[in-house]
Formats: structure tokens, C-alpha cells, sequence
């Protein structure tokens, strides 16, 4: 279906190859998974598919890439539309209409279908992909799993024979992405649908994928099955790096294999001892019954929080449950109306200059809204100054997250997880008393992720996330909110154990046993040992 | 949306700045600002664009602004009641007629009040029809022939409301950080971010048309076309009227009851 033979991907003035010499057959009714560390050049090769790349981008492009016959030199990526439909990494930007039928119909207007084909093709790709109800909903009003549904279908309208999604699932919460992934297998087994997904949260959609393409770095390219590609590849699901450090004949892929290999180990791991019961600390933030509405709709409702020094609470729920509305409460940005909040004693709403560096630090989803610097530079010896600590210190910050930054990098330059990494250090280096982070791992992969959790281990740090695994190995306390109430509130061990969706994979394998990260479970076996 | 064909308000609106320009009076200008107003505040929701009325009026003023400063300041120098002097700049012979500074008389101010006072209104009636019609319905209506262009206008037209929304966001960012907001020194910090953000969006956007085939076919189909119903017949007929008989009181009384008349097109959803 797509041949890439011999391809080599060179950007203007940039110094290293994105890909070199590049391989690949791939079959029709094949699903690819495309991992790399960030800013590796995954979405470069997603849409070099349909000719986005070099068309759109520029670039330079050595050897050829076929998709069904066609090359992808000869013609527009317009000219793709009918044979690949290409999913962005962030739905919301590339869509063109307002209505969820008016985006539908937009690719087939602008082929000139006739309107009764139109007609009946958007009812069916509205029942394939269970929009039926939203058909006439304004696309703006979504959720983040609807929005990335219709664009799914609006890209399956077209009729194509490959599709092509960029990080589908990554700012998806974990039942919305079971739900897009769940529709791709099925398009690859009922239609014969070839799927090519590029993806950081590799424990969503592993068990999904028929071929691996990793992509190392520096142009080089792996190709194998998923058992060949996990053997050991450093980036990987911490499935897999339990079926490592456990020293299992072979990696498990879903959660099924490995429970059947770690039966014994189940029924012969100590344990572990109930953590006691925490001390009394002085309280950092108390929140008091706050509720809080954009206009009609009630986002927050009698919300009560309150979070002791030290501690790591996680927010979760699903999208729009309003956790990010909690923590611009809880960092004074919302104004709230009803009911009473403190940080440290003070109203966080009248924190300002470098007391509030001191004692709230707050990183948006958008990291990069903090910076404007003109290179990474300019950006550690600004925060040094606005903190008045000595010289050097941010940047020296920066290097223990990510080593290897370059000092006179521009930071829109950097990759996501650097462009993080160093909205941290700069949030960082005033030494807040209190860490606030809004989704802090979309787009992160592993490594980034892992000195993520470096950086949080000593000051009390409130987070929102999707990600059950970063909870999992970091938070001591997880609450979740369903449509602005709390529904529970406790130790993270309990939270997580008790919602199978919500659950990380070691849970899932060591069900019913209280694990939840591959660390965990190690200790108990070298305890036992 | 609950307004009337797209074409139907540029029409409007384009009516309503050529007969302002035509009548030259500062009273229709004051009487138009008026009508827009009341209709955008009728009309317009809470769309990124339905904003942008509120950022077209700040950049009226602003342009109403610079406009009354140097009107003052520079001059050929008009005759009549002098109300207070200016140091005067010398300045070299070629340029004979023009002052910078010197005395500033009544009908000074008020003849550069009455240009800026158009200028501005002008701005505000083109933000009025852009805070009016969505900018992804207007791109429906534009030929494919002109394939470029409706890129061009998506990407114009969904680059201002991102930056408006970009900028309240990264506001809010350094404020978080206990950063000061205010200031033309902090502008770069504001600027940068938003731009930077905007642009990548609008590429975005570029590419997600491109590869869905936009441009593809000389030929384009519609799958439901948006319908020119009586009233909006009605009223483009009323505004073109309106550019022959510039009179406040005719503009107000043509146009303020249709355009507050309830839309034809909710209706067929």
C-alpha cells in the first residue's frame, strides 16, 4: 500500500538528517506504530504519507515514497485526499467549519461530490463513528474525544484506503482514547483500513499495533514486530519494562500475556507494608466549598480541598470535568465567588511580583505562554534576575531535567518536553512553596516524563493529568472529579485500584495486588528475596 | 449563528462605510457607531470572532487618537479662534505650509476631531461585519476559483480572534508569574508568544485544508447551500439605498428593524 524506498528527509538549515535511507513496505490493513523520542521526526514522517512534506514544509527529499502507485512528487497533497486522510496532532486547528455536518461535507465539497452522495456518505461515517447525536452540534462546543472523532470522520469520509493520525490520544482522557482506539482497530479488521499512528503513550495503544517503527535518532530507523521492537528498545510501556525487570523469557504485550506469565509471582509476592499513617503538616492550600460557573454552566461544585506540605495530589477526571478550572482557583486566576481559598494564609488572587514566584509557581498547558526569550539563554538569565538568585542557577536547573540543551537554542526550537523542561526551571528556580502543573505531559516522552518526576520529588506539587502512569509514580494522593464535584479523594494506591478504567498497566497485571508501578513491585521482590 | 447570510452583513456594512464616506458628517458617523453597536450587541455571540467588534472599536479610538495628536501637532495652519499656542519647531524653507507646534485654533480641533471620528467609525463598521459573520462560512462562499485567496482569508480572518484569545492567555501566564502586564516595555514578552502561537495554528490550518483537497476541483458542491432568503434581499436592498440617502434618520429607520429581524436561516435547522 505505501513504499518508502530509500528516503532520506533533510530540513533547511538544520544540521542533522530527520531520516535517512528509509525502508518500508507497508501492507494494506496494516497497523503501524510510529514511537521516537520527541521532536525525532515522527509527524515528519507521517506527512511525508500524503506529500504535507516537503509540498507544505519545504525541506529536502532524497529517494521515492509511493502510497497505491502513486508518488508522492507528482502530485499536491490535495490529490491524496481520496486515497490517505491525515489527523493532526491537535484536531481543533485544522478544522474548517463550525458544524460537525458542515466539516463532514467540507473534503467532498471541495471534490465536487454530488450532494445525495454526500447525503449518504455522511450518514454512514456519522453511525461508523457514533456522532449521529452531534451531527448538528457547533464543533467548538465538543469534548476533546468528540473533536477528535469527527475529525476521524471527516478524514473516513473521503473513502480512503490509508489513514494517518498524529498523536491521536494525547490529550484524551483514558476511556475517550479507549474509545478512538478501540474504532481504529475495528476500521482495521471490518474495512481493511491501513492506520499509521504516531504515539508517546505507548500503554494506549500497544496491543493495537501489528509493526513498529522506531525512530532513534539522527535518521536512523528500526522496523520490526512489537515483540522484536520492545526487546530492547529504551523507550517502552512500563508493561514491558516490568517483563524486563522481572527477567520474563519474553515482553508481554497486553495486560492478558502478562498475567498469564507473572501467575506464579501473583500468588508469591509479599505485600507490601501499609505506608503509616502521615504526620500532621501545616496546610499549604485550603479551598472551602468553592463553586464556580461560566455563565449557565457550573463548573465547580462545592469543591473542598485541602493539601498539607509535601504532599503530590493529582486532579483527575475526564475532559472538561473541570479540573483546570480547580487549579486556576486554587493559583488565584479564576475569580471565585463562593466559597473561601488560601495559599500559605494569603488570597492567591492578590499574590503578586516575586512573593507570588515565591510561593505559587504555575506552568498552563501551553508552557511555552511563559516564554519569549530569544534564546534559552536570555530566558535562564531573565528568571535569574526576576528571582534573584545567583547566576546561572536556572540554567544549571534546566540541565539536571534535560542534559543537552543548548544554551543558544531558540526555545521555539526546542522539542516539547525541552520547551517544559525549561518553563520549569525558570518556575523553579524561585523555589515555590506550592507547584501547580496543568497537564504537564501531552506530547512528553519517557525520558522527559522520568525527569519530570525528578524535579517534583521535594515540594508540594498539585497536578491535573490524564496520565495514570505519572500519577501512579509520583502522586501520594489522587482526587477525581466528575462534573465538578469531587468523587473520591485518597491515598493514590486506593484511588487508582479502585477504577478499572482509571487503573495504570502494573495494576492491571498484579490485579487484585496493591502495585502500581514496575519500582514497586521490584521492591517487594527484593524484599522477599 | 443567529444572523443572516454571511453576504448579507459585508454588503451591509459596506454600504454603511461608502455612505459615510460619501456624506463626510460626523452626526451619521455617531449615529452609525450607534446602530452597529446596538446590532452587534443583539446579534453577535460568543464566538472567537464575535469579539472582534470589541478590538475593532479600541482600534478606532486608537487610530482617533494619533489622529487628533498630530492634527494638532502638525498643521498648514487653519485660521480662526486660537485656544492655546505651541512652542513652534523650525522648520527648513522647501517646506513651506507646514508647522509643526504654533498657535491651535477651534476649527483645527475640530476639523482633525471630524476626520479621526470617520477614520475610527470606519474601523469599528468593518469589525462589526467581521464580529458578525463566521470566518469558516465565508470561505463556503468564496469561488474555488480564487483558490488562493480563500486560504489567505481563513488564515486572516482566524489569525485575529487566535491572537486575541492568545493574548488574554499569556496576559494571564505572567500575571501567574507575578509579572508586571502593563507597559510598553512588557509588550515583546505579550507579543512574541502570541504571535509565535497564532502563526503555527494558522499553518496548521493551511495544511489540514491542503490535504483534505481543498483546491482540488475546478468545480465545488454544496451540501447545504446557504440560502438568500427575503430578508436578506430586503435588507442589502435597504443599505444600498442608504449609500444615496445618507441621512441619519433614514439609516436608522431602514436599517435597525431588519437588522434585528429574526433570521430565516435558523429557521430551515
Amino acid at each position: 500500500m505505501i513504499t518508502f524506498s530509500n528516503v532520506s528527509l533533510i530540513y533547511p538549515q538544520s544540521v542533522s538528517t530527520v531520516l535517512e535511507n528509509l525502508d518500508l513496505e507497508i501492507q494494506e490493513g496494516e497497523f503501524v506504530l510510529v514511537i521516537g523520542p520527541t521532536g525525532s521526526g515522527k509527524s515528519s514522517l507521517l506527512r511525508l504519507i500524503n506529500g504535507l512534506v516537503p509540498h507544505h514544509t519545504g525541506g529536502i527529499l532524497a529517494g521515492a515514497i509511493t502510497v497505491d502507485g502513486i508518488s508522492t512528487q507528482n502530485m499536491k497533497p490535495g490529490g491524496f485526499a481520496q486515497l490517505v486522510g491525515i489527523v493532526g496532532q491537535n484536531p481543533l486547528n485544522g478544522f474548517v467549519a463550525d458544524k460537525v455536518e458542515e466539516e463532514l461535507a467540507f473534503g467532498m465539497e471541495a471534490h465536487n461530490v454530488p450532494p445525495e452522495t454526500m447525503r449518504k456518505r455522511i450518514e454512514e461515517v456519522l453511525d461508523l463513528m457514533s456522532l449521529t447525536p452531534l451531527r448538528n452540534r457547533s464543533i467548538d462546543t465538543l469534548s476533546g474525544g468528540e473533536q477528535q472523532r469527527v475529525a476521524i470522520a471527516s478524514a473516513l469520509v473521503m473513502h480512503p484506503k490509508v489513514l494517518v493520525l498524529d498523536e491521536p490520544t494525547s490529550a484524551l482522557d483514558p476511556i475517550a482514547a479507549e474509545e478512538v482506539l478501540s474504532i481504529l482497530q475495528r476500521l482495521v479488521h471490518d474495512l481493511g483500513l491501513t492506520v499509521i499512528v504516531a504515539e508517546h503513550k505507548l500503554e494506549r495503544v500497544i496491543q493495537f499495533a501489528d509493526r513498529v517503527l522506531h525512530i532513534v535518532g539522527d535518521g536512523q530507523t528500526r522496523i520490526g514486530t512489537p515483540r522484536e521492537i520492545f526487546a530492547d528498545s529504551a523507550i517502552a510501556p512500563p508493561i514491558v519494562h516490568l517483563a524486563r525487570a522481572l527477567k520474563l523469557p519474553e515482553v508481554g504485550l497486553t495486560v492478558r500475556d502478562m498475567r498469564r506469565m507473572t501467575e506464579n509471582l501473583r500468588n508469591t509476592l509479599p505485600e507490601p507494608k501499609a505506608n503509616p499513617a502521615a504526620e500532621k503538616l501545616p496546610l499549604i492550600v485550603e479551598a472551602q466549598s468553592l463553586s464556580f460557573s461560566y455563565g449557565e454552566n457550573e463548573v465547580l461544585k462545592d469543591f473542598t480541598i485541602h493539601i498539607q506540605e509535601g504532599e503530590i495530589v493529582a486532579i483527575m477526571g475526564r475532559n472538561g470535568a473541570g479540573k483546570s478550572t480547580a487549579l486556576r482557583a486554587i493559583v488565584g486566576a479564576a475569580e471565585i465567588k463562593i466559597g473561601s481559598i488560601k495559599v500559605l494564609n494569603q488570597d492567591p488572587s492578590k499574590l503578586q511580583g516575586i512573593d507570588r514566584r515565591r510561593n505559587v509557581g504555575y506552568i498552563p498547558q501551553e508552557p511555552s505562554d511563559l516564554l519569549y526569550g530569544q534564546s534559552v539563554e536570555q530566558e535562564c538569565t531573565n528568571a535569574d534576575n526576576d528571582n534573584q538568585v545567583t547566576k546561572g542557577n536556572t540554567f544549571a536547573l534546566l540541565q539536571t531535567l534535560v542534559p543537552g540543551v543548548s544554551i543558544h537554542a531558540h526555545p521555539r526550537d526546542l522539542s516539547e518536553g525541552q520547551r517544559l523542561a525549561l518553563a520549569l526551571s525558570i518556575v523553579l528556580s524561585a523555589k515555590p512553596k506550592l507547584l501547580v502543573l496543568d497537564e504537564p505531559t501531552r506530547g512528553l516522552d519517557y525520558s522527559a516524563k522520568s525527569a519530570l518526576i525528578k524535579s517534583l520529588s521535594d515540594c508540594t506539587v498539585l497536578l491535573a493529568t490524564h496520565d495514570v502512569e505519572l500519577v501512579a509514580e509520583v502522586a501520594t494522593r489522587t482526587i477525581f472529579i466528575a462534573d465538578g464535584e469531587i468523587v473520591a479523594d485518597g491515598p493514590t494506591i486506593d484511588v487508582l485500584l479502585s477504577s478499572p478504567a482509571f487503573a495504570p498497566q502494573v495494576a492491571k497485571v498484579m490485579s487484585p495486588g496493591p502495585w502500581l508501578t514496575v519500582s514497586s513491585v521490584i521492591k517487594s521482590l527484593e524484599g522477599s528475596a | 449563528m443567529k444572523t443572516l447570510h454571511p453576504l448579507t452583513w459585508w454588503i451591509w456594512t459596506f454600504s454603511l462605510v461608502i455612505a459615510l464616506a460619501r456624506a463626510n458628517s460626523s452626526i451619521l458617523a455617531i449615529v452609525l457607531l450607534a446602530i452597529v453597536s446596538f446590532v452587534v450587541w443583539q446579534k453577535a455571540d460568543a464566538t472567537p470572532w464575535g469579539r472582534s467588534f470589541h478590538w475593532a472599536l479600541r482600534m478606532g479610538l486608537l487610530v482617533f487618537l494619533i489622529r487628533l495628536f498630530t492634527g494638532v501637532l502638525i498643521s498648514v495652519g487653519a485660521p480662526g479662534k486660537v485656544l492655546f499656542t505651541l512652542p513652534k519647531m523650525p522648520l527648513p524653507n522647501f517646506m513651506v505650509g507646514i508647522r509643526i507646534g504654533g498657535e491651535v485654533t477651534l476649527e483645527r480641533i475640530s476639523a482633525t476631531a471630524h476626520q479621526g471620528l470617520i477614520l475610527g467609525v470606519i474601523i469599528a463598521l468593518l469589525g462589526a461585519a467581521s464580529s458578525l459573520t463566521s470566518p469558516h462560512r465565508i470561505l463556503r462562499l468564496i469561488p474555488i476559483m480564487v483558490y488562493e485567496f480563500g486560504i489567505i482569508v481563513v488564515i486572516a480572518t482566524t489569525v485575529l480572534p487566535q491572537l486575541v484569545a492568545g493574548i488574554a492567555r499569556v496576559r494571564q501566564a505572567r500575571l501567574l508569574r507575578g509579572h508586571n502586564v502593563k507597559g510598553l516595555s512588557q509588550w515583546p514578552a505579550m507579543v512574541i508568544p502570541v504571535l509565535e502561537d497564532s502563526l503555527s495554528r494558522s499553518l496548521d490550518l493551511a495544511a489540514a485544508m491542503d490535504s483534505r483537497g481543498y483546491g482540488i476541483s475546478r468545480k465545488r458542491s454544496r451540501y447545504r447551500p446557504e440560502k438568500w432568503g427575503a430578508v436578506d434581499a430586503l435588507m442589502s436592498l435597504a443599505a444600498l439605498i442608504c449609500i444615496f440617502i445618507p441621512n441619519p434618520l433614514v439609516i436608522a429607520t431602514a436599517l435597525l428593524p431588519l437588522a434585528l429581524s429574526p433570521n430565516p436561516i435558523e429557521v430551515r435547522n
